[in-house]
């Protein structure tokens, strides 16, 4: 059990802020605004699980965001010009996936840092999309909003809809072999490259991937307002980076779950509302954000360091 | 002058210069032809005036600050993510303690400097002493110090009415060049010095080689690469003094996407992500490109009627990084790809 | 013993005058091996003596110059480590290359189980597979056992598994019990008696002269790159196998001793660190004095060398400099009492392979260049032009880089790096390690000459002819201590002796 050490800690943190909520804000858990407020962090999951993958191979990709905006403008594009929801996913999640290849291409096929690769993308993507549409906002259409469901049936697809992206990925990690090889490749590329894997082949799979379920979650965040915002994903990488080192995937590569990943995602949702109900001021938010990446990683470095003793 | 030591790299990143300086003459001479025009009055407006060229010194004096920054710690194969973020944070803590605390403007301006220093310490401490991968830690910082600059103005405060002798900084010229232009030029005349001049910078790269190397040789590592994050945190400190000056006021969101910018001219300036490769000449010649790139587009009407010079700049910007990157992949990633082809007609085995 | 007689089978694996230069390096010279199912076959030599090019020709990483192999009844030319391990060959190294993140069961399935990214993985089927496996071997680890977790020679086990599971025929074990005590010893004897009775060929390396002569059947003995013969174990004993192995001389050298020597410039008494593995260490060294230091790979001489130059500061017993105490607990330290260390990776820590050749020299001795911390550039290439000349460094100049150099200058400029220092004691692990014969050649006259000015000079070689030839007296390690010293020009049988631990009059004899 040992190897879920860092899952069992973090839930344990997690409760440990739900029991002093129910202690001092009991209003937290009322069923509606809660409801809401996991709906509203239901695309930064299905990005987060793709994170956690480009992470598991050892990479990194802060151009999500970006991703996220363009598919978010694009999808509420086609959809404002008529297509039904069922045509515009697909199409979005393959605006995604392109996105996310570019930046596979560059990192796998040419060598490249992914940090530097994708900083690149980030900055090109969302001034690219600027550029395009002046900051302009989609209207879209009635019947998109909810998927023109009521709003409760709306969020209950969401919610279920971003568990069984997770799920299918967890479940895919740990039992195709395709999961393998990208614990494989991040834990160590040479020998995964003697054991007959091609690192850079599941590199590229896995930046592409992360593209596609950014395409995925664009749609699952433009059905929640009536407008598209064209800023939709600025600080969405630092969110889903933070959840995915806070839930103890190690930036190293080749350790980590799905699972802790929902509970960090989770963690961070929560630090928002938490502060509000416990009357600190929400400015803190991105501080407090920054200091938990710091801590989560300090924890990792200390915890290799005694490992090398 | 010359590097006393011209070997063959150094020869190649100087012809790679060359080249840098070319682009920039010839963005220069596009922008003065298309973007200088003559108004009704007969006035000449537009890029190819003087007012326009000082303009283009003082907005590129904060992200030229952070490239200076940033180079050191680029050639030991690091990276600095929270420079911006700590423009932030400084120029915040510069008007509270100017503004709120009462301190007379020197002491905030020594005040904010040392917040840079502290900052830049903290990175220095997780990446050097408990050797954290730079990349995440500076990512932690990069939303902790703009978190606490929101946090300590509670996102919304705005610092102004900073005394006239303090603006001189920004926005008054000084022997007939803007005030910030001699800062900049001070700072890097230092860096340098710092860089190919001393023995840190002698260190530094050769850090960025090889770490190992770098231990088996004597040198202090940890110190080195420690020093390397604390200067940068400290420029970013004088940066925040340079743009609350120029702008006449401090917020929270001051210096949002520097990092971005400041990197792109660093490895635009020739300076290898992988470390051990660049010179601050490059990294000058770095800024002045997206420097005159980004000034020079707000000139040529077309980019004025679509009201996109922003946009336009950081799309080129990002695509000038990719393509720099690309184009300093491409010799290796060929050379490999030409070895694999030789791998892949290994003679087949023969019959038992 | 099991000792079959020789029977006319086929054999698994032949090598037939194999040859293999790096540059001017001749690593083999003409290697005539021969491998037969179910046999245990010793591979003995002192280091250098070829036998890792020999293994890295059998697994496909090197591909011979000349001579050819034949394997699974195929004449081949050359092997690439696909058809290698299709053919049925499998190495178990001593730093096995495993996934440390994943589970046992896991790295054998990612050995074991065919390429195809969509397949279902079975995690039962494949931790059954796993234990099966390990239950043969005799094994008790848990297939869920992650890797990082387990030690080195559990690690092995895991190595020596996926080699079995696929079905290896060709087992080879380069120094397996380097890092195992007596009980794992035992175990992993009983594992290659296993695969020898399922007709296993197994290629059997070590220094150890009673392992051999517990578990192998056959022994080649590899000198300079080439074969001087195979034996069965029970026709030698361990006199006869060192004479074997040893037996080169250095020509060209006039023989040590002649020069006076001065003053104690180091003294170690029972210097130790315990995470590098040395311990009570107990030497004097002169200066204008040449100790040598035996032993084989492993034996704790690098590391001891570390330990000096402070990059792992001793944390037992006293070193003392020139009769005073001092604490180097840091290279920096260590270099401000005089001492000096070109350590044995020359490409990875001996010199900067993308910096120029006078930055090289000058990296370490910053203060002759740097006055105040500020570059002087005409005190750098005054530095870097006089080693240039003292040392006969090739190169196409000062500003060219190290990379551009042959293996030789590379060292010399390693060492020059060091001289620049002015340092008292100078401590050379292996400098002639992969270098031409003229270089070679010009490195021992350097040396001899450093000590004849002064300098107390450490030499850690595994050379033994360069050792005995160069060396005042010979201190000789085992087991991570100083086991004794030999006076120069020692016999290298005694030498040998000393170092295998095996009795040394009977080695001399």
């Amino acid at each position: 059990m040992k190897r879920r050490g860092r899952e069992f800690v973090l839930a344990a943190v997690l409760g440990a802020i739900l029991l002093a909520m129910a202690g001092w804000a009991p209003a937290f858990f009322e069923p509606a605004p809660l409801r809401s407020l996991l709906t509203r962090e239901a695309p930064a999951l299905v990005v987060a699980c793709g994170m956690a993958l480009v992470i598991l191979t050892r990479q990194i990709d802060i151009s999500v965001g970006s991703q996220f905006s363009v598919c978010s403008v694009a999808a509420g594009l086609l959809a404002a010009a008529g297509w039904p929801l069922g045509l515009v996913l697909p199409v979005a999640a393959g605006c995604g996936a392109l996105l996310g290849a570019l930046n596979g291409i560059l990192v796998a096929g040419l060598g490249l840092p992914s940090i530097v690769v994708t900083l690149g993308t980030m900055v090109a993507l969302r001034q690219g999309l600027n550029l395009a549409r002046q900051g302009e906002f989609v209207n879209l259409p009635d019947g998109v909003q909810w998927f023109g469901l009521s709003q409760s049936a709306g969020q209950a697809v969401l919610l279920v809809s971003a568990l069984l992206v997770l799920v299918g990925l967890a479940l895919a990690l740990r039992y195709l072999a395709a999961g393998r090889q990208v614990y494989a490749v991040g834990s160590d590329a040479e020998a995964a490259r003697l054991a007959g894997i091609r690192p850079r082949v599941v590199t590229l799979a896995v930046f592409t991937l992360l593209g596609l379920l950014c395409g995925i979650a664009a749609v699952m965040n433009i059905v929640q307002s009536p407008q598209v915002q064209p800023l939709a994903g600025s600080g969405l990488e630092l969110k889903v980076i933070a959840a995915v080192v806070v839930g103890g995937v190690a930036i190293s590569g080749g350790r980590g779950s799905l699972w802790g990943v929902l509970t960090g995602l989770v963690l961070l949702a929560c630090i928002p509302p938490a502060l509000t109900h416990l009357h600190i001021e929400a400015y803190w938010e991105k501080a407090i954000q920054g200091a938990i990446i710091l801590l989560a990683a300090t924890a990792e470095g200390v915890r290799r360091r005694k490992e090398r003793h | 002058m010359r590097p006393p030591n011209q070997n063959h790299w150094k020869s190649h990143l100087f012809r790679y210069e060359v080249l840098l300086l070319l682009v920039l003459v010839v963005e220069w001479l596009v922008f003065w032809h298309f973007g200088t025009t003559v108004n009704r009055r007969g006035v000449t407006v537009g890029f190819g005036t003087v007012d326009r060229q000082f303009d283009i010194l003082r907005h590129s004096c904060e992200i030229g600050l952070l490239a200076l920054a940033l180079t050191p710690v680029i050639l030991t194969a690091g990276i600095d993510l929270a420079v911006g973020s700590l423009l932030g944070l400084c120029a915040v803590i510069f008007g509270q303690l100017w503004h709120d605390a009462g301190l007379p403007v020197w002491a905030a301006a020594a005040g904010a400097l040392a917040a840079g220093g502290l900052g830049g310490a903290l990175n220095a401490g997780l990446i050097a002493r408990l050797q954290l991968p730079p990349l995440i830690v500076t990512l932690g910082t990069y939303s902790l110090f703009r978190g606490l600059a929101e946090a300590l103005t509670r996102g919304a405060v705005t610092y102004t009415d900073f005394p006239a002798g303090f603006l001189f900084l920004g926005q008054e010229r000084w022997l007939g060049l803007p005030v910030q232009a001699w800062v900049f030029a001070g700072v890097a005349a230092g860096i340098w010095i710092l860089v190919h001049r001393t023995m840190t910078g002698r260190a530094l790269r050769v850090i960025g080689f090889s770490p190992e190397g770098a231990r088996y040789a004597g040198l202090p590592v940890t110190r080195q690469v420690a020093l390397a994050y604390v200067l940068a945190g400290f420029i970013a400190g004088l940066a925040a003094l340079i743009y609350t000056a120029r702008l006449g006021q401090a917020r929270a969101d001051a210096g949002t996407g520097y990092e971005l910018f400041a990197i792109t001219a660093v490895v635009l300036g020739g300076t290898s992500i992988f470390g051990g490769r660049g010179s601050v000449t490059g990294t000058l010649l770095g800024v002045a490109v997206i420097a005159v790139l980004k000034n020079g587009l707000a000139t040529l009407p077309a980019v004025i009627r679509l009201n996109a010079a922003e946009e336009l700049s950081g799309l080129l910007t990002g695509g000038l990084l990719l393509g720099v990157l690309a184009l300093g992949a491409a010799p290796k990633f060929l050379s490999a790809w030409r070895s694999r082809g030789q791998s892949r007609r290994q003679p087949a085995l023969p019959p038992p | 013993m099991v000792n079959p007689t020789p029977q006319p089978v086929q054999p698994l694996l032949v090598f037939a005058n194999i040859a293999k230069n790096f540059g001017a390096v001749q690593a083999l010279r003409g290697v005539d091996f021969e491998l037969r199912p179910g046999e245990v076959h010793a591979l003995l030599g002192e280091n250098g003596a070829g036998k890792s090019t020999l293994i890295k020709v059998a697994t496909g990483a090197h591909a011979p110059d000349s001579g050819h192999l034949v394997l699974g009844g195929r004449r081949l030319d050359a092997l690439n480590p696909a058809t290698a391990r299709a053919l049925g060959v499998a190495c178990i190294y001593q730093q096995p290359a495993l996934f440390p993140d994943l589970t046992v069961a896991e790295n054998l399935a990612l050995r074991l189980e065919p390429a195809g990214a969509w397949r279902r993985v079975d995690r039962r089927a494949r931790r059954v597979r796993a234990a099966e496996l390990l239950q043969r071997l005799g094994a008790d680890l848990a297939p869920d056992a992650e890797i990082r977790d387990l030690s080195m020679p559990e690690q092995q086990l895991v190595e020596i598994a996926a080699a079995i599971g696929a079905g290896a025929r060709i087992v080879i074990m380069d120094e397996p019990t380097a890092s195992l005590t007596q009980r794992e010893q035992e175990r992993l004897f009983a594992i290659v008696r296993t695969l020898r009775a399922e007709g296993v060929g197994v290629i059997y390396i070590s220094h150890r002269l009673e392992e051999i002569f517990a578990l192998a059947d056959r022994v080649t003995v590899l000198r300079d790159g080439a074969s001087v013969g195979t034996h069965a174990v029970g026709d030698m004993d361990a006199a006869g196998l060192i004479r074997l192995m040893v037996g080169r001389e250095l020509a060209g050298l006039p023989p040590p001793g002649g020069t006076v020597p001065g003053e104690i410039a180091l003294e170690l008494r029972g210097t130790g660190c315990a995470a590098a593995g040395v311990g009570s260490v107990t030497f004097a060294v002169r200066a204008g004095e040449i100790l040598g230091l035996a032993g084989l790979v492993g034996a704790g001489r690098t590391e001891l060398a570390r330990v000096l130059f402070g990059l792992t500061p001793a944390d037992e017993g006293e070193i003392l400099r020139e009769g005073r105490p001092v604490r180097l607990d840091s290279p920096q330290a260590a270099m401000a009492h005089g001492l000096a260390y070109v350590p044995e990776d020359r490409r990875r820590h001996g010199v900067v392979m993308e910096l120029p050749v006078a930055q090289n020299i000058t990296l370490a001795a910053h203060r002759r260049v740097f006055r105040h911390g500020w570059l002087s550039a005409p005190a750098e290439n005054r530095v870097a032009a006089e080693f240039i000349a003292r040392l006969g460094i090739k190169a196409a100049g000062p500003e060219a880089a190290v990379a551009t150099l042959s293996g030789g200058n590379q060292q010399k400029v390693a060492v020059a790096r060091w001289l620049a220092t002015a340092p008292r004691v100078l401590i050379l692990d292996e400098p002639t390690q992969g270098v031409d014969i003229a270089a070679k050649g010009e490195l021992h006259r350097i040396i001899r000459e450093l000590a004849q000015g002064g300098l107390a000079v450490i030499l850690i070689s595994s050379d033994l002819p360069e050792i005995i030839g160069l060396c005042d007296r010979i201190g000789v390690m085992r087991g991570g201590t100083l086991r004794e010293i030999l006076p120069g020009g020692t016999a290298a049988p005694v030498v040998m002796a000393a170092a295998l631990g095996t009795n040394e009059k009977e080695g001399a004899a």
